[in-house]
């Protein structure tokens, strides 16, 4: 297992401080939030962002189902399920509303 | 339109002959062409439109697990076409990328047809993208092009056919919209002369990365260059995709190439703080959204359609469960009972039939023979009539409408949760509930999980769900003579059982649990024609499988009821039978060939049963229970235990035959113990 923590990205034009990054998982239902990084084995990485889920992208909370199940969010113009567990391994920065 | 040649290799008879290379020189009139593109785009709807072939459709992804092949005649040319399994992307992650990418590498198809789902060409693009790198000659057909004018998305089709340099053919599959056109493009392109494919360039620090690499895959890995392009060769090795590395090291120089890259690959790393295979999806993710905002505009602001209002209230916290609860019961009920009728009316149809034709032949024929082909070879014939046209055309009928709809995903979503208790996702429930149509297909179907630990942990438990012969048992032994609460007991106690094994085999296996990424297809209203279709389809390829090894079975039990070989196995098993299982003995004989069958075991109860002057009513409650329980865990039948041999080989598939008989035996004797107390 490899885990990478990282506080800034510029590349992505994010401008993100410590404590600004919440875990998918608790992203609240309805929210828009950027993806900034995520954790977790090398296979598990490569796999969220082939599917869309890379670091700079915006993503939508569309619903997430009880007793910790998966979550449902749309990333380019797709709705994906994503397990709970791996929720837990994708860090995103809340979009605030104007 | 076209005149088509067909041959179905769909998923059942299995046998692609996709490796058999065609020698173009031979054959200059015939075409290869492949289709590609991400799962749940209509590429087996296109496949259908092109070829005439009943290729299963539905909304959901990754149903084509196998290659399908079919041939048509267009414009004096033989066409060839091949559906590829659905892929997000082209890396060694899961073996349908690997089997794909190395198909169109090695293969070298003379086109590839790259269906793209216009209401998500982002997603979609990702993909296209690592095509152009493979560079074999390319169309797009944008499919859905109905659902995207749905979403409000127009997209400007001439803009991305120049910036990417590609013909696109917008189409509309399900309703056949520019198939002619798509035909035609194909032939074209396939057929002049091979122009300059564009890939995608990268930032200026990849790029001059991949250019360092690339020299070096030219001189140092010749060989290897003949497979791939050099340039793909050289984005892999960036990628550390697993597969290539591997290929690579072979070579004598290969170690030290690997190093080379190494070396430059970690450097960037260093500096985007990401892994490389990462920051190339971020790249071409990228391109792709740069793609699309260029070229897709939002016309009509999109509003909550019906199809949201149902997604919502279907993946509800509460009453998402409560539908899905229903919607279990509505299978089960029509099957049930709607099964279970139309089954007897069936029955005594062909029963009459088959004395008609018994004393037609007595006149004719010796008794045996007479024997053989009534009870063998008809009343064969009559199983597996009455088995396939009364429950499993009803299930595969709801199935259809479940899947085309777009609601198994759904279900899979909400039984996520349950589903890791075992070790597995959500997905999982989708091979879980074609088990109880048939565990042929449900086998098969494990492969839309992705690793080779999750098909094998599914498909073990995927077997012990009682598939419709073994309901036949259960409903015409249980249900008839017990009653309705003893079957319901029955399939509760399969679940809690498929649980707790599922739950110690996933401890059991060693391996990381994966976790649940699904497409969630928006909903569609399902089409009655695809529908008869698919039920038809389904169908068939049941009798196929099924039907010869019902004949040959009951005619090989007829030939051993006269050999006279009985009472010997009879004897043998008897301290079995008898001792522990509280059984006759001579229900070792249907035991015995339920293996060919599982139906096969009530008819032969019947029958054997008599032969030492018992009706089935001579059984006791709990003895029929415990008979049910036993057929319904002691073995995968034969048809399900070749499946399980295609999927995971010889030995895995006898081990689990093995570990469900030892199951069997025990779950049986404490049963016949447990319910003597209570019975």
């Amino acid at each position: 297992m490899q885990f990478r923590h990282r506080h800034g990205n510029s590349k992505y034009g994010l401008n993100i401080h410590r404590g600004d990054e919440i875990s998918l998982a608790s992203l609240p239902e309805g929210a828009k939030a950027i993806i900034t990084h995520t954790i977790g084995g090398h296979c598990v990485v490569l796999r969220l962002s082939e599917m869309g889920l890379t670091p700079g992208s915006e993503i939508k909370l569309l619903r997430k189902c009880s007793f910790h199940g998966p979550i449902e969010v749309e990333v380019r113009g797709v709705s994906l399920a994503i397990g709970y567990g791996l929720a837990e391994k994708i860090f995103v920065q809340p979009v605030k509303k104007n | 339109m076209f005149n088509r040649q067909t041959k179905n290799t769909g998923t059942f008879n299995g046998t692609s002959d996709i490796n058999t290379k065609v020698d173009k020189s031979k054959r200059s009139s015939e075409l290869t062409v492949a289709l590609a593109g991400n799962a749940n785009v209509g590429k087996s709807a296109i496949f259908n439109q092109l070829t005439g072939l009943n290729q299963i459709t539905g909304n959901w992804p990754g149903k084509t697990v196998e290659r399908a092949e079919g041939t048509l005649h267009f414009n004096g040319r033989n066409i060839r076409v091949i559906d590829l399994p659905g892929t997000y992307s082209l890396s060694a992650y899961s073996i349908e990328e690997i089997v794909s990418r190395d198909y169109l590498a090695i293969e070298k198809p003379d086109i590839i047809i790259n269906v793209v789902d216009a209401s998500a060409l982002e997603r979609n693009l990702y993909l296209t993208l690592q095509l152009l790198e493979l560079e074999v000659p390319l169309v797009i057909a944008l499919n859905q092009m109905d659902f995207a004018a749905k979403k409000g998305l127009k997209i400007d089709v001439e803009k991305l056919s120049k910036v990417l340099n590609l013909k696109i053919i917008p189409t509309i599959a399900t309703a056949g919209t520019g198939m002619t056109e798509l035909l035609s493009t194909v032939i074209t392109e396939a057929t002049k002369e091979k122009k300059k494919i564009t890939p995608l360039v990268y930032g200026k620090e990849i790029e001059e990365r991949i250019q360092k690499i690339q020299t070096m895959v030219v001189s140092k890995l010749k060989e290897l260059c003949t497979i791939y392009p050099a340039r793909w060769i050289a984005i892999k090795l960036f990628e550390q995709d697993t597969d290539i590395v591997g290929k690579v090291v072979e070579y004598p120089e290969g170690q030290r190439v690997i190093e080379q890259v190494k070396a430059l690959t970690s450097e960037l790393e260093k500096v985007h703080g990401e892994t490389a295979p990462v920051i190339m999806a971020s790249e071409r993710y990228t391109s792709a959204s740069k793609l699309t905002k260029d070229t897709v505009t939002i016309e009509t602001a999109p509003r909550i359609s019906v199809e949201q209002k149902l997604a919502t209230i279907t993946t509800h916290k509460v009453i998402g469960y409560l539908i899905l609860a229903g919607i279990v019961a509505i299978v089960f009920g029509v099957i049930f009972t709607g099964g279970t009728f139309l089954s007897e009316l069936l029955e005594t149809a062909l029963s009459w039939s088959a004395e008609g034709i018994g004393e037609l032949l007595s006149g004719v024929l010796p008794a045996a023979g007479v024997d053989l082909i009534v009870n063998g070879l008809l009343g064969g014939i009559a199983a597996g009539i009455t088995i396939a046209l009364p429950y499993i055309v009803p299930f595969y009928i709801i199935l259809s409408l479940l899947e085309d709809s777009g609601y198994l995903p759904r279900a899979a979503f909400l039984m996520d949760n349950v589903m890791h208790k075992i070790g597995l996702h959500g997905k999982a429930f989708i091979p879980l509930l074609l088990g109880y149509g048939c565990s042929v297909p449900a086998c098969i179907g494990c492969r839309i999980m992705e690793t080779h630990r999750e098909r094998l942990l599914a498909a073990f438990v995927v077997v012990l769900i009682p598939c419709a012969a073994r309901t036949v048992v259960i409903l015409g032994l249980v249900g008839q003579y017990v009653g309705l609460g003893a079957v319901i007991g029955i399939y509760v106690f399969n679940l809690l059982l498929v649980f707790a094994l599922g739950r110690v085999a996933f401890k059991a296996l060693p391996g990381e649990p994966v976790g649940l990424i699904m497409e969630m297809p928006d909903y569609k209203l399902p089409s009655a024609k695809t529908l008869i279709l698919k039920t038809w389809s389904r169908t068939k390829d049941f009798v196929y499988v099924a039907f010869p090894i019902i004949i040959v079975g009951s005619l090989i039990v007829e030939g051993f009821a006269l050999s006279g070989l009985m009472p010997y196995f009879v004897d043998v098993a008897s301290p079995l039978m008898v001792g522990w299982l509280g059984l006759p003995a001579v229900t070792a004989i249907p035991l015995l060939f339920g293996i060919l069958r599982k139906e096969l075991t009530l008819v032969l109860l019947v029958t054997t049963l008599a032969t030492v002057g018992l009706g089935i009513t001579a059984l006791s409650p709990v003895q029929m229970i415990v008979f049910a329980l036993v057929v319904m865990i002691y073995i995968p039948c034969l048809a399900t235990i070749a499946a399980c041999k295609k999927e995971f080989g010889w030995k895995k598939a006898l081990s689990i035959a093995a570990i469900d008989i030892a199951l069997a035996l025990v779950i049986g004797g404490i049963a016949f113990r447990v319910l003597s107390l209570f019975m």
